[in-house]
């Protein structure tokens, strides 16, 4: 420990960290306010004369004048500066970022530490279900009754449109935030990620983004839902540029979080640590980063034509003056589909290296598993068009997409054979992170179902744009990805905060989540079957009780998130004192203490096998099941 | 997991210890910031192959008869009241003219000089020579760099065509915003270069900083190249 603590103790110059010594996230506001006041002003005063798209410009211009503004008060660029004249940041300076002796300030600066940046993403992403969350709660509030006045149509669409697009943000980054982050560099026994600087960069990119979509919903807001399908988007009101804004900072952010993530995967491992050992988790992470950069581009072009269509009247996607509806459709869902997956994939794959765990077994299939994130991850590039079905853009091609869409299920179908296989006559041992797995292969498998009903060209024209969609992506997004980041978060907790999560809360959040989730999404596969539209504020009477429902099981579903955020503060500062190694789990994270130190590893780890070495020698888990072993000799009595 | 501590000579080989990222091998840096470099370089390849499928789509599609502005359509944006104007007061009811391709191609040129000069100075570094001989080199090609930037935003003076004026004018000035944002980026890696040369940064065989920067500059003159080509030839 003795290197350690010096490290982390060390007493650095009066100077070092440079300018880094006076920014934080308050500087940051700050600047960032400044800059969003000279950029109204500039953009007030240069087109106001312009009456046709004026208010956009002023908009647009503000926006993005924050992003920046902040951006340079808390020090993003400061290095970028330094290294372009030559003076660059010497040991003492990049100690200083990485957090030395500034305790819990730290998590309010530009800190490079991969362990700092990890737990802000965690905060960060909370706090954006937190937001998505309450919306959620408007929604299913106004349609408690098939004619309630609670808000406007207008502002039921501003509230579903941001609902969904924080929701889309926050699932992005709920895994490869906090677990690509903190995590991965451990498993690999890398020291932080391969580009420190470049982290911290891509999580204040995310905090930046988050104001210009919330103001968006006092400026008008953005009324053609989440997917913001132009031509109607042209003519929205000005939040739909603020929102633009979100999105393009929020594309820099992931593409640099992506490029990190891979670059530290195939240049930090330790010795030893083939690709071949590599924790499922980490595959995942590494396939979700690539298609990342394949979508993010396609985000940029989509809504930076749909800012220019808007604040200076080029015409992408107005077809009065030649554009093209299906132009944004297509670049749109080019985009849309790697992106789901992007969000599935670390989820499904954390939640395999759990099943693992907890069933003190090696990982089933590992080989094919990966196979099946490359599978899935080739087929989320040919697929996008199957949310077309409908537009009558190239009906020739329907049948090829409906046939790569189809295919999906293959892949995703291997998830499930490996979690399943995976568990099969394992000793298992049910703690926490496992009962969120059995929630994830329940939802998912509702959620791939329905998801073949909407493959299908037919069904579809009758299923599209109605609550089956709603459903079928619920279950998968939320039912699946968020249920097995779910599962990561009550893994790791214990080695990101040094303390146990409360097991006896968590449990009661569970089963809160578990039940009230299904009251809430169930419903609305019959709501679709019935044809009732989505993305609508007032409904036929003849699904009141259907409505009612789901409406009675998000509150439900509310009240179990707020349970298990209970869980993690109660427990994060009065919890028991967390083991280094709680679930007697093989991957390298648990080899050291928790939380770890600044460096991780005191000293360089060589690895000598995967880790899935279960039954070998190693402690484990209290037994309720004879081991693998056993059960392999006496065939079919296990129970 | 087996893992073997490793309680050998190098008691504790920090990335911050020793000055982190700062203080890899020169080595282990080079080929980080490579891997770096080429995945950004596929997501603007993934980028401008965007763009080129919007343009060719609208084209192709001609929506309204409106590629090229023949018709004259009520202005979307503006309302009714101001149908059949650019949004300034000019009336469109004419064929809307191209760029002149001198504009566009003398960017793509000074780009590609500009790359050029990066490229050159990255082969005599190799080659051993001092920061002094690479140093002119490097800002000769900062000096092209920034001559292409200035004059891509020159550009949108002399266009004979505005924003409004249908879907090829409006591909066009995105394409020209596109521009103006990647020779933003390579100026201030040229010129940083510059500065940096000039301090004696790049002695003793420090070229691969110049490497990096060559490569991403001639991407970036290749895809303005590639898309000058594509608006002069099929408009
Ligand atoms: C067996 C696998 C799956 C198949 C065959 C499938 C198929 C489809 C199809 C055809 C649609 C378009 C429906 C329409 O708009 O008419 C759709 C929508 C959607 N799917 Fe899936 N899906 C599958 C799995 C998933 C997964 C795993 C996710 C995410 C983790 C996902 C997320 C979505 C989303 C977000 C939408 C709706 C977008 C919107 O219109 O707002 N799907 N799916
Ligand atoms: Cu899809």
């Amino acid at each position: 420990m003795s290197t350690t603590a010096l490290l982390e103790d060390t007493k650095l110059g009066p100077k070092a960290g440079g300018l880094y010594r006076h920014q934080n996230f308050l500087t940051g506001i700050l600047t960032g306010g400044v800059a969003m006041f000279l950029g109204w002003l500039v953009a007030h005063y240069t087109v106001q004369n312009n009456a046709n798209w004026g208010s956009d410009m002023v908009v647009t211009v503000t926006m993005a004048a924050w992003v920046v503004g902040f951006m340079a008060g808390i020090g993003a660029f400061n290095a970028v500066f330094r290294w372009m004249v030559g003076h660059d940041q010497d040991h003492d300076d990049e100690l200083y970022a990485a957090g030395v002796s500034q305790g819990w300030r730290r998590y309010f600066k530009f800190c490079t530490d991969h362990k700092v940046v990890g737990t802000q993403y965690l905060v960060l992403v909370m706090s954006l279900f937190a937001v998505g969350g309450t919306l959620a709660m408007i929604i299913r509030t106004q349609l408690i009754s098939p004619n309630n006045h609670l808000i406007s149509p207008q502002t039921y669409n501003a509230v579903i449109s941001i609902h969904g697009m924080i929701m889309i943000i926050a699932t992005i980054i709920m895994v490869s935030g906090p677990w690509a982050n903190f995590i991965l560099p451990i498993q690999l026994g890398a020291k932080d990620m391969a580009f420190p600087r470049l982290n911290a960069l891509s999580l204040w990119l995310v905090v930046a983004a988050v104001p210009p979509i919330l103001i968006s919903l006092f400026i008008g807001g953005v009324d053609s839902g989440w997917t913001t399908y132009a031509p109607l988007s042209v003519q929205s009101p000005p939040g739909q540029d603020a929102f633009a804004i979100t999105i393009i900072t929020f594309v820099v952010s992931v593409t640099v979080a992506g490029i990190n993530t891979i670059t530290t995967t195939m240049t930090m491992r330790a010795k030893g640590m083939t690709m071949g050992r590599l924790p499922i988790f980490v595959w995942g992470s590494l396939v979700a980063a690539g298609l990342g950069l394949y979508a993010m581009p396609a985000f940029l072009a989509a809504q930076s034509m749909l800012l220019t269509d808007r604040v200076v009247g080029t015409s992408f996607f107005a077809p009065a003056q030649g554009g093209a509806g299906w132009l944004y459709e297509n670049i749109f869902w080019i985009m849309g589909h790697p992106e789901v997956y992007v969000i599935l994939i670390p989820g499904v794959a954390a939640a395999m290296d759990v099943a693992s765990t907890f069933s003190r077994k090696p990982l089933f299939g590992y080989k094919i598993a990966v196979g099946a994130f490359f599978g899935l991850g080739a087929l989320a590039l040919m697929v996008w068009a199957h949310h077309m079905f409908t537009t009558g853009w190239a009906p020739n091609l329907a049948d090829p997409w409906m046939l790569t869409t189809e295919l999906i299920s293959i892949p995703t179908g291997v998830f499930f054979l490996v979690i399943i296989g995976t568990l099969w006559r394992g000793s298992i041992w049910t703690r926490l992170p496992m009962y969120w797995v059995y929630l994830f292969l329940w939802n998912f498998i509702i959620g791939g179902v329905t998801g073949i009903y909407l493959s299908d060209v037919p069904a579809d024209q009758y299923f599209h744009g109605n609550m089956f969609v709603t459903a079928h992506f619920h279950y998968t997004l939320l039912g699946g990805g968020m249920i097995g980041a779910t599962a990561a978060l009550c893994y790791w907790f214990p080695k990101m905060s040094g303390k146990m999560l409360n097991e006896r809360i968590g449990k009661l959040a569970f089963w809160v989540i578990a039940i009230f989730f299904q009251v809430t999404y169930f419903g609305m596969f019959w709501e679709g079957f019935q044809g009732m539209p989505r993305r609508i504020a007032a409904y036929a009477p003849y699904f009141h009780s259907a409505n009612l429902i789901a409406t009675i099981g998000a509150y439900g579903l509310f009240l179990g998130w707020v349970i298990l955020l209970y869980a993690i503060i109660h427990s994060w500062m009065n919890g028991k004192v967390a083991p280094s190694n709680p679930w007697q789990a093989k991957s390298l994270e648990w080899h050291i203490s928790s939380p770890p130190p600044l460096e991780n590893f005191l000293v360089d780890p060589i690895v000598t096998s995967d880790p899935y070495t279960f039954g070998e020698g190693e402690p484990m888990a209290p037994a309720k099941q004879p081991s693998p072993a056993t059960v392999g000799s006496t065939e079919g009595g296990a129970h | 997991m087996s893992v073997v501590d490793e309680h050998s000579s190098h008691e504790h080989h920090g990335h911050y210890a020793e000055g982190g990222n700062h203080h890899d091998t020169p080595q282990a840096k080079h080929r980080k910031e490579h891997m770096l470099l080429w995945m950004l370089i596929g997501g603007d390849m993934v980028f401008t192959a965007l763009i080129i499928f919007a343009w060719f789509y609208l084209k192709a599609l001609n929506v309204e008869g409106m590629w090229r502005g023949a018709a004259c359509k009520p202005n979307f944006n503006a309302g009714l009241n101001q149908s059949c104007t650019d949004g300034i007061g000019n009336a469109i009811n004419h064929i809307v003219p191209t760029a002149a391709p001198l504009h566009t191609f003398a960017i793509a040129i000074l780009a590609i000089v500009g790359a050029g000069f990066m490229w050159f100075a990255e082969v005599q570094a190799r080659q051993g020579a001092s920061g002094k001989a690479t140093t002119p080199l490097l800002g000769l090609g900062a000096l092209a760099i920034l001559g292409a930037l200035v004059w891509q935003i020159y550009q949108f003076q002399v266009l004979p065509f505005t924003t409004v004026q249908g879907a090829y004018a409006s591909s066009f000035e995105y394409i020209m915003g596109s521009n103006v944002g990647h020779l933003a980026l390579v100026s201030i890696v040229a010129v940083g270069l510059f500065i940096r040369g000039s301090k004696g940064l790049h002695d003793n065989g420090r070229w691969y900083q110049i490497h990096l920067s060559r490569l991403f500059a001639v991407w970036v003159a290749f895809s303005v190249t590639l898309l000058a080509f594509m608006v002069t030839f099929f408009n």
